[in-house]
C-alpha cells in the first residue's frame, strides 16, 4: 500500500478543530454562560459541555473511521437511514451553519467599529461586515489554502494567548470563589442551561472530519477531535472566568457585544485593544474561511449530484474553484448579516448554533447505533468501547440539552429577556420543512433532468455504444 | 470486473481527451501531481502523472509516491476514464475513496465535469 507525498501531523489536525471552534462570538458566548450561571463557576457549564462533546466526538471518530471522506457527514447518514434523509439534514446543517456566519461578522464589526471609527456606528458596522464577508468570500474564490503550517500557528497562538491573558488576569485581579458558590444563581439548573449554551463554545470542532482523506492513520483525527475539545475546554473555562472578573459592574450590566474589547482595556489599555481586536479578526476569519471553504464544496458536490441546481457544479476557468456556490453562500451569508445589522438579534443565531450542534450530534449517534446494526461485521480502525453505552448517552444528553435550550429564554449580560427560546425551535423547523420539501419536490426533478441527459450522452467505452 | 489491459485502454483515451482539452488545460496550468489509481477487486495499481495539467505519462504499477490516490473497483476506474461515470456521485456513495487534499479531489472531478459535462 503506497501512501501520500503530503500527509497531515496530529498537531494540524487538533488545531484545524480547535481553530474552526475558536471564532469572535465564542468571547460573547462565554460571557452568556458566566451571566446564565455565575460568572466566577462558569468554567463548570464549560466543562460540562465540553465533557458533553467529547461523547459526540467519539461518535463522529467512529464514523469517521468507517467513512474516512469529506462527503462525511452526508455518507454517514446515507448509509445509516437513506438519501432523502441525508440530503435534507444536510442542507438544513449548511443553511442553518451559514447562518452563524451572520452572527461572528455583526460581532466582528462591533469590534473594529468599536476600534477604529468612521462614520456612525451603523454604517461602520455594515461596512466591516460586508468587507468581511467579501475578504473571505474573495479568498475561496481564488482559491487561496490556508496551509496547515500557517492553521497552526494560528491558532497555537491564539491558545496561547488566551490562558497567558487569563493567567495575568488571576495573578493581577484574584478570584472570589466564595461569594460565587452563595449565590442564589448557582443551580443545577443554572448549571445546566448554561452548559447547553456553553456547546457554542466547541460548534465546528468536527468539521476536521473531511481530513480524514489527507491522514495516513484515519484514528488520528478522532484523537484530533478529543486533544482539540480538551484544548478547548481549558482555554474558555480560564479566559471566561478571567474575562467576567476582569470586567467592571457596568460594563457587564451594559449587555456589550465587546466582552473581550473591553476586558482588553481594562487589562492593557489602547494596546490591549488593537491586540484583542487583532485577535478577533484572525479568529474570524480562519473559522469563516474554513467554514466557506467546506460549505461550497459541499454545495458544489450536491451540484454534481443533481441535488442542487447544475449551475452551482460551475468552476472557474482559472482557479478551478466553485465560483457560484461560493457566491450563493456569500450573498446569503450577507443577506443574514443585514438582517442581524438591523435586528440586533446576533443571540438568537448564537442560541440557534448550539441547538443545531446538539441537533447534529444527537443525528451522529443515531447514525453509529444503525450502522452498527445494518453492517454488523463491517471493519473499522476504531469502534467506540462499551457497546451502546456512548452512542445512547450522547443521544439522551444532547436531546435533553436541546429541550432544555428550546425551553428557556435568552437575556443578555444585565439580565434582561431577549426573546423567548421556542421562536428559535420554530425557526429551526421551518428551515427543516423547507428542506424537507425541497427534497421532495424539487430533487427529483433535478435527478430526472440529470438522468435524461446522461442518457441522450453516447456511451464512449468499448462495446457499451449501444446504451446511447 | 475490467482488466488491467482494458483499463490501460482506457487511460490512453483520457490523456488524449484531457491534453486536448483547452478549457481544461487553462484550469489545471498549474497543477502537477503524481496520482494512484488501484482496482481495489483486482489489485491493479496504476500510476499517472500530471504535469503543469497535461497528463505526460500513465503506466500500470506504482511508480513514485503519489500526491493522490484514487482507490474503486475497476470498472468504474474504467468507465471513468472512458467518461461514462460521474465520479462525484459516486464518491459521495463511498464507492470511490480518495486521499488527497480538499483541492486535489475537486480538480479531479474537473476532468470529468469539463470534457463530459452531461455525465
Amino acid at each position: 500500500m503506497t501512501t501520500l507525498k503530503k500527509v497531515l501531523k496530529m498537531r494540524t489536525v487538533i488545531s484545524t478543530s480547535a481553530g474552526m471552534a475558536l471564532a469572535t462570538s465564542c468571547y460573547l458566548a462565554g460571557i452568556q454562560v458566566a451571566t446564565i450561571l455565575v460568572g466566577e463557576m462558569a468554567w463548570i457549564s464549560i466543562l460540562i459541555a465540553g465533557a458533553c462533546c467529547i461523547l459526540s466526538a467519539l461518535c463522529f471518530s467512529e464514523l469517521t473511521a468507517q467513512y474516512p471522506t469529506a462527503a462525511g457527514i452526508k455518507l454517514f447518514i446515507q448509509n445509516a437511514f437513506n438519501e432523502r434523509t441525508a440530503i435534507i439534514i444536510g442542507m438544513f446543517y449548511v443553511l442553518l451553519g451559514i447562518c452563524m456566519v451572520g452572527a461572528e461578522s455583526y460581532l466582528l464589526a462591533s469590534v473594529l467599529t468599536h476600534t477604529i471609527k468612521l462614520i456612525d456606528p451603523l454604517f461602520d458596522r455594515f461596512f466591516w461586515m460586508t468587507i468581511f464577508i467579501l475578504l473571505v468570500g474573495f479568498i475561496n474564490y481564488r482559491g487561496v489554502y490556508i496551509t496547515g503550517l500557517v492553521q497552526d500557528i494560528l491558532t497555537y497562538a491564539m491558545i496561547a494567548f488566551l490562558l497567558t491573558v487569563s493567567v495575568y488576569t488571576f495573578n493581577r485581579i484574584g478570584i472570589d470563589m466564595s461569594s460565587a458558590l452563595t449565590s442564589p444563581k448557582f443551580t443545577l439548573e443554572n448549571i445546566v442551561n448554561a452548559a447547553a449554551v456553553g456547546v457554542f463554545l466547541y460548534v465546528g470542532y468536527e468539521w476536521v472530519t473531511p481530513l480524514a482523506e489527507e491522514t495516513t492513520d484515519y484514528r488520528m483525527i478522532g484523537r484530533g477531535m478529543l486533544w482539540a475539545i480538551g484544548i478547548l475546554s481549558i482555554t474558555y473555562c480560564a479566559f471566561t472566568v478571567a474575562m467576567y472578573t476582569g470586567l467592571t459592574k457596568e460594563q457587564l450590566a451594559s449587555g456589550t457585544t465587546i466582552p473581550h474589547i473591553l476586558f482588553g482595556r481594562n487589562l492593557f489599555g489602547t494596546p490591549g485593544v488593537i491586540f484583542f481586536a487583532l485577535m478577533s479578526i484572525l479568529a474570524s476569519v480562519t473559522s469563516f474561511n474554513s467554514g466557506l471553504l467546506n460549505t461550497s464544496r459541499f454545495a458544489y458536490a450536491m451540484g454534481r449530484d443533481a441535488v442542487l441546481p447544475r449551475v452551482f457544479s460551475r468552476l472557474h476557468p482559472d482557479y478551478a474553484t466553485p465560483w457560484v456556490a461560493i457566491l450563493a453562500l456569500v450573498v446569503f451569508a450577507l443577506i443574514v448579516s443585514l438582517f442581524i445589522l438591523f435586528t440586533g438579534q446576533y443571540l438568537f443565531i448564537i442560541i440557534m448554533a448550539a441547538a443545531l450542534e446538539c441537533f447534529i450530534y444527537v443525528v451522529m449517534a443515531l447514525c453509529v447505533i444503525r450502522l452498527r446494526r445494518r453492517f454488523p461485521d463491517r471493519q473499522s480502525s476504531f469502534k467506540i468501547p462499551g457497546g451502546y453505552t456512548v452512542p445512547v448517552l450522547t443521544i439522551l444528553i444532547f436531546a435533553g440539552l436541546l429541550l432544555g435550550i428550546f425551553m428557556d429564554v435568552s437575556r443578555d449580560s444585565a439580565g434582561r429577556i431577549l426573546f423567548a427560546n421556542y421562536w428559535v425551535a420554530l425557526v429551526m423547523a421551518g428551515v427543516f420543512l423547507l428542506t424537507s420539501l425541497y427534497t421532495f419536490g424539487i430533487v427529483p426533478v433535478l435527478k430526472k433532468r440529470a438522468a435524461a441527459r446522461s442518457q441522450q450522452s453516447a456511451k464512449r467505452r468499448p462495446g457499451r455504444k449501444s446504451e446511447a | 470486473m475490467a482488466s488491467s489491459d482494458e483499463i490501460l485502454e482506457a487511460l490512453a483515451d483520457y490523456q488524449i481527451q484531457c491534453n486536448e482539452n483547452k478549457r481544461l488545460r487553462r484550469m489545471q496550468r498549474d497543477w502537477s501531481r503524481l496520482l494512484h489509481f488501484v482496482a481495489d477487486d483486482t489489485g491493479d495499481i496504476f500510476t499517472m502523472d500530471v504535469v503543469k495539467g497535461e497528463i505526460v505519462s500513465f503506466t500500470g504499477g506504482t511508480q513514485g509516491t503519489p500526491d493522490i490516490i484514487v482507490t474503486t473497483q475497476s470498472e468504474n476506474l474504467c468507465d471513468m476514464f472512458w467518461g461514462d461515470l460521474n465520479p462525484t456521485r459516486k464518491y459521495l456513495a463511498g464507492e470511490i475513496r480518495v486521499k488527497a487534499s480538499q483541492e486535489d479531489v475537486i480538480r479531479l472531478d474537473a476532468i470529468t465535469m469539463i470534457i463530459w459535462p452531461d455525465v
